[in-house]
């Protein structure tokens, strides 16, 4: 027993005289959120600097005789000469299942009042994308729940689809129908107990957004269901441009957790543009050369390394991102969008006019694009849908044509009166999204002519009759078409009749 | 005052007319302070603080400043003082300061780091580990 105590005295000893090392310097100016120090002879790229009071700050320049710092925290008790010291660590960030359902700030602390997140791992914020080697193509799909989107322009599993238009257009409107329908599919999935089922879990971030909007943004979800599967992280306005710089590489380093350990992610920035200026704040108070519009020379690589890091890795799960860019009068080449542009597997570009004439959600056909393509489709989408986008573009054009004449010929009637249609029957109510399984029903439907006796402006009252007539009597055939994800002679048959049937029925209201 | 970018590389290069050696020459800061009085250069107060920082970081690079809370004999001084010459391969010399915050052990620092050996220390880490 002596012995024992004994070692636990020299433990005890050698603690006690070990000396520890620090690398300490001393403010000289404070200013907006970005300190300058002088000292910190070994302070290393991104590193995590301790200011006096807990507030913590990150080593962004490093100059030859001081030291460029932006502080995560509050500045107001900061005055020069106070003492800061090196931490030898990156900013790291909680991760893990832990953050489900929870909103947390760009360090990863619960902001909801929820308590402590029991979190035993931590990523860094700062983290290299996936190489070559170890990325899979995109092939498998990521469904949002809007017909539009899902059927013309899909989005798969590790891509990047841009989110772009002007204010009030619907953006975040699409990007939380797509949670929300995340959330649904994880509900049926897991309940299903089909043990190939992947859920996608998802990731909000929210930049510089107002926090009346966040608040509605959490209590949608909460009301959706899709919150248990959702991960907050808010930087709003009143938060300092350093968290709401630092807040998307923290939402990439929680989606990766999910992406490395074998599970599908998906992470909205929203948005890029208030990023943007907010890092051309730090830049500027930094003095770093700005170029255009006042944009620092790295601002690319800003967003290049942050969208790089969504994935489909080889044998493991991946992360898809949709970031959201904020346009300027329709102006998509404008600086920050044309870059983002560039870096994405493509884009979905809203309209104010579409939005003003009640086109909901206002995807504009001819700009909006996905790189992937129909290899991000189930086959049954393909099927009924892949002539979608030719039509309704050649309806655009028609259209715009058929304004300078009414003398038209019978076929360009016959075109106008179907694209009217299908603009109707893409017209989609918020937070409401589709199950995949309906959309291909509906776009079946659409095929096969039940729509064309309809009065163009009944068609939206008649696709989601059809969708409540096929949801409440047709269950096992929408499970067949899900479980599928083909359609074939049979299915086809049962298509047949079920939409005869509904076709009775609403022809009789 | 900070100054411009002319102010900036003038106090650099009277920086590295003050090095003798690689140290800081007491002659040639005369001789530079000398200078900057005699022709009174643009921004004068900023170059002066300029050059006082940067001749202040120089210096404390080869001081080992000891601050202690017990009694500290010359050995211990002369340890210290010959344990960091070694370390930072310049001769450092060592002189003491009392400071009673630190309860017991000693604080060394040189430059920009500081070995921190004191009860004070370790009771801050053990509280910002809590």
């Amino acid at each position: 027993m002596s012995t024992v105590i004994e070692q636990i005295e020299q433990q005890i000893a050698q603690l006690s005289n070990k000396a520890v090392k620090k690398n300490t310097g001393h403010i000289l100016t404070v200013a907006d959120g970005v300190a300058k120090l002088d000292g910190l002879s070994d302070v290393m790229y991104n590193e995590m600097v301790q200011f006096p009071g807990g507030a913590i700050g990150i080593a962004l320049n490093l100059e030859e005789d001081e030291v460029g710092c932006v502080i995560l925290g509050d500045v107001s008790n900061l005055k020069e000469g106070d003492e800061v010291q090196t931490t030898g660590k990156l900013l790291s960030v909680p991760v893990g299942k832990a953050l489900l359902g929870r909103v947390v700030d760009a360090l990863g602390r619960p902001v909801d009042g929820k308590g402590p997140i029991d979190s035993k791992e931590f990523y860094p914020v700062e983290k290299i994308a996936p190489g070559i080697i170890v990325r899979k193509s995109v092939s498998q799909p990521l469904f949002t729940g809007i017909m539009a989107i899902d059927s013309m322009i899909p989005i798969g599993r590790g891509q990047r689809e841009l989110i772009i238009g002007d204010r009030g257009t619907g953006k975040t409107t699409i990007c939380i129908d797509t949670i929300i329908n995340q959330g649904r599919i994880n509900k049926v999935g897991l309940a299903s107990g089909d043990k190939n089922f992947r859920p996608v879990y998802s990731i909000y971030v929210a930049i510089g957004q107002k926090q009346s909007n966040i608040v509605r943004t959490i209590s949608a979800l909460e009301a959706a269901g899709a919150l248990e599967f959702t991960v907050i992280v808010a930087a709003p306005a009143a938060d300092n441009p350093a968290n709401q710089y630092i807040a998307p590489y923290s939402g990439a380093s929680i989606g990766e957790w999910f992406m490395e350990n074998g599970m599908d992610a998906l992470i909205v920035y929203d948005d890029l543009s208030k990023h943007a200026v907010a890092y051309r704040q730090i830049s500027l108070i930094l003095k770093r050369p700005s170029g255009r519009e006042a944009y620092p020379g790295d601002v690319f690589y800003l967003h290049s390394r942050l969208l790089e890091r969504a994935a489909r890795l080889d044998g493991k799960g991946s992360l898809t991102a949709l970031p959201i860019v904020e346009t300027l009068a329709g102006d998509v080449s404008a600086y920050i969008p044309t870059n983002i542009i560039s870096i994405t597997d493509g884009q979905i570009f809203l309209e104010t006019d579409l939005f003003n004439q009640g086109i909901r959600p206002a995807v504009s056909v001819g700009l909006s694009v996905s790189r992937v393509g129909s290899s991000a489709q189930i086959k049954a989408t393909k099927q009924v849908g892949g002539k979608l986008k030719g039509e309704l573009a050649q309806f655009r054009e028609l259209a715009a044509f058929a304004q300078f004449g009414s003398d038209l010929d019978a076929k360009t009637k016959a075109q106008l009166d179907r694209g009217s249609r299908i603009v109707e029957l893409f017209k989609q109510p918020q937070l409401n999204p589709i199950a995949i399984e309906l959309q291909v029903s509906v776009l079946w439907a659409l095929q096969k002519e039940y729509f064309s006796s309809v009065e163009v402006k009944q068609v939206v009252g008649a696709a989601a009759s059809l969708r409540d007539y096929l949801a409440t009597r047709k269950d096992a055939l929408l499970t067949k078409i899900r479980t599928k994800a083909a359609l074939d002679a049979a299915l086809d048959a049962e298509l047949k009749t079920a939409c005869d049937e509904w076709k009775g029925t609403f022809a009789a209201k | 005052m900070r100054g411009d970018k002319k102010t900036k590389l003038l106090a650099k290069q009277l920086f590295k007319l003050s090095l003798v050696n690689g140290e800081v020459s007491a002659a040639q800061v005369a001789g530079v302070l000398g200078y900057i009085e005699k022709i009174q250069p643009r921004q004068t107060l900023a170059l002066l603080k300029l050059y006082h920082r940067a001749i202040a970081a120089e210096v404390a690079k080869s001081r080992a400043l000891i601050e202690h809370a017990g009694p500290i004999g010359d050995s211990a001084l002369k340890l210290v003082e010959s344990a960091m010459t070694q370390k930072y391969h310049r001769a450092v010399t060592a002189s003491a300061q009392r400071n009673d915050a630190l309860f017991a052990g000693l604080r060394v620092r040189v430059g920009s780091d500081v070995y921190e050996s004191t009860v004070a220390g370790q009771l801050a880490a053990l509280a910002a580990s809590l």
